[in-house]
């Protein structure tokens, strides 16, 4: 389903945030990406989307390739794959059903979402990703009166409104609470269950990671350095992706 | 700074206050000396004359329609300004210029304006109008702008993200957020715009100005 070969990342200023990365995901697979801040899972994902230009390297997504993509492919691409944010961007002062509906934009012809007038099918589908996230009710509430937890279900109603293949999803606990975490994490695993949906979550504490089964990848320094079940999940593998304190 | 620095600083600003008292004329003597034709002034408006309320609310309202015709249309013209003038929306070059161009307009009065429009379109309150239109583009842009800038990048990738076309993220994106800024910015401009009108009157034949005129003596 993704396919990245040779992905780096030198950004402005030289900082390498990845460096030669190669990875496989499988339609389907549930894959965390842990790794200490800094280390590159945030460019990693937004390279996936194209919201980041890899200075080199292939990215396929679905069997589209999406360096070199023309703008239009990449909107294709990026309908294909929804993104859950670490601070959820929602638009504030919009309801909670328009930040929804925000997902469906892709497949609406542009004027009919100038005057924010959306077909009753898409309105019908962002009620369902709504029910789906345990948000029926809140659907006129504004964005910005929600709790945290909440607002970040609103964030997965709106990836999943795209019908994606793929979510990707970017430290989204990490402005959470514990409890609040693993109800989100329970909540993603279900959709990856249910729906045969490809997920990766970056996390950057690995307690959250080992409990949720699938693939665990560690990131270091912009570079893959392991890459396997929770099971070969050992406190020196741990050790090995978070560094010691001597060599920090 | 050294306390040596502090004081050069300080000596500089009292000279030029000096300096600058001096070359405006400015004399609390002829201030005191003026008082009691101030005064007088102020009794010849006293009681106000009725027979002139109705050709003076005439005028008002003229003003007013100056002001809001002028405001919406400068408002309409400032959003593509302001994208074309703000680093996040625009290519560095045309913002650059884009950028230069609006400041140096800025520094162009109204009444200037008004001035030049006459000479194109004759009196009246249309080169009133015109005037409004060009200056309050030029500011709005520059405010309009800065909003832009600090605007939140969050909800706008977002929208990137679900793959919208560029003109539904501005739609989705930056409209939602800059919306009501654009709003109490142009609405202050409206206010600003009708105290100009009302002065503007005196170039173009704006009614309250000749009214104005008329009534005080000039």
């Amino acid at each position: 389903m993704i396919r990245l070969r040779g992905l780096s990342k030198r950004y402005e200023g030289g900082a390498v945030a990845l460096d030669g990365v190669d990875l496989d995901v499988g339609a389907g697979e549930f894959i965390t990406l842990i790794g200490p801040s800094g280390a590159g899972k945030s460019t990693l994902l937004r390279c996936i989307n194209g919201l980041v230009l890899p200075t080199a390297g292939e990215i396929t997504v679905d069997g589209q390739s999406v360096t070199g993509a023309s703008p239009a492919v990449l909107r294709l691409v990026r309908a294909k794959v929804g993104f859950i944010f670490q601070h959820f961007n929602l638009l504030k002062r919009l309801s909670v059903l328009d930040n929804v509906r925000v997902g469906t934009l892709s497949r609406i012809g542009g004027w009919s979402t100038m005057i924010a007038r959306f077909p009753e099918a898409e309105t019908e589908r962002a009620r369902r990703a709504l029910r789906r996230v345990g948000l029926s009710g809140l659907e006129d509430r504004r964005a910005d009166t929600l709790s945290g937890g909440q607002q970040q279900r609103v964030g997965i109603a709106r990836a999943l409104v795209q019908e994606p293949r793929v979510l990707l999803a970017d430290e989204p606990m990490s402005s959470l609470d514990p409890a609040l975490s693993r109800s989100l994490m329970d909540l993603l695993r279900h959709i990856n269950l249910e729906d045969r949906l490809t997920v990766i979550t970056s996390l950057h504490v690995l307690d959250l990671a080992v409990g949720y089964g699938g693939r665990i990848i560690g990131l270091r320094a912009g570079r893959i350095v392991h890459d396997g079940p929770p099971a070969a999940m050992t406190s020196s593998v741990a050790r090995m992706i978070f560094g010691e304190i001597s060599d920090a | 700074m050294t306390s040596a620095g502090r004081w050069a600083g300080g000596l500089a600003m009292v000279a030029a206050l000096v300096w600058s008292s001096w070359s405006t004329d400015v004399s609390l003597r002829r201030l005191i000396e003026g008082a009691p034709f101030m005064l007088d002034f102020i009794r010849r408006m006293l009681p106000p004359d009725p027979s002139v309320l109705g050709q003076a609310l005439h005028g008002a309202l003229q003003t007013v329609q100056i002001a809001l015709v002028g405001t919406s249309a400068a408002a309409v013209l400032a959003v593509p300004l302001a994208l074309a003038a703000a680093r996040n929306t625009a290519p560095r070059w045309l913002y650059y210029w884009t950028r230069s161009a609006l400041n140096a307009f800025r520094a162009i009065d109204t009444l200037v304006y008004a001035l030049f429009f006459v000479a194109a379109v004759g009196l009246g309150p249309f080169p009133g109008v015109l005037a409004i239109i060009v200056y309050t583009a030029t500011v709005l842009a520059k405010l309009f702008s800065e909003a832009i800038e600090a605007m939140d990048p969050g909800p706008v990738e977002a929208v990137q993200s679900v793959g919208a076309t560029r003109i539904q993220v501005l739609r989705w994106g930056v409209l939602p957020q800059l919306g009501p800024e654009f709003v109490s910015f142009t609405l202050y401009r409206f206010e600003t715009n009708i105290r100009a009108a009302a002065v503007l009157g005196f170039v173009g034949g704006g009614e309250s100005a000749s009214t104005f005129r008329h009534t005080c003596g000039y």
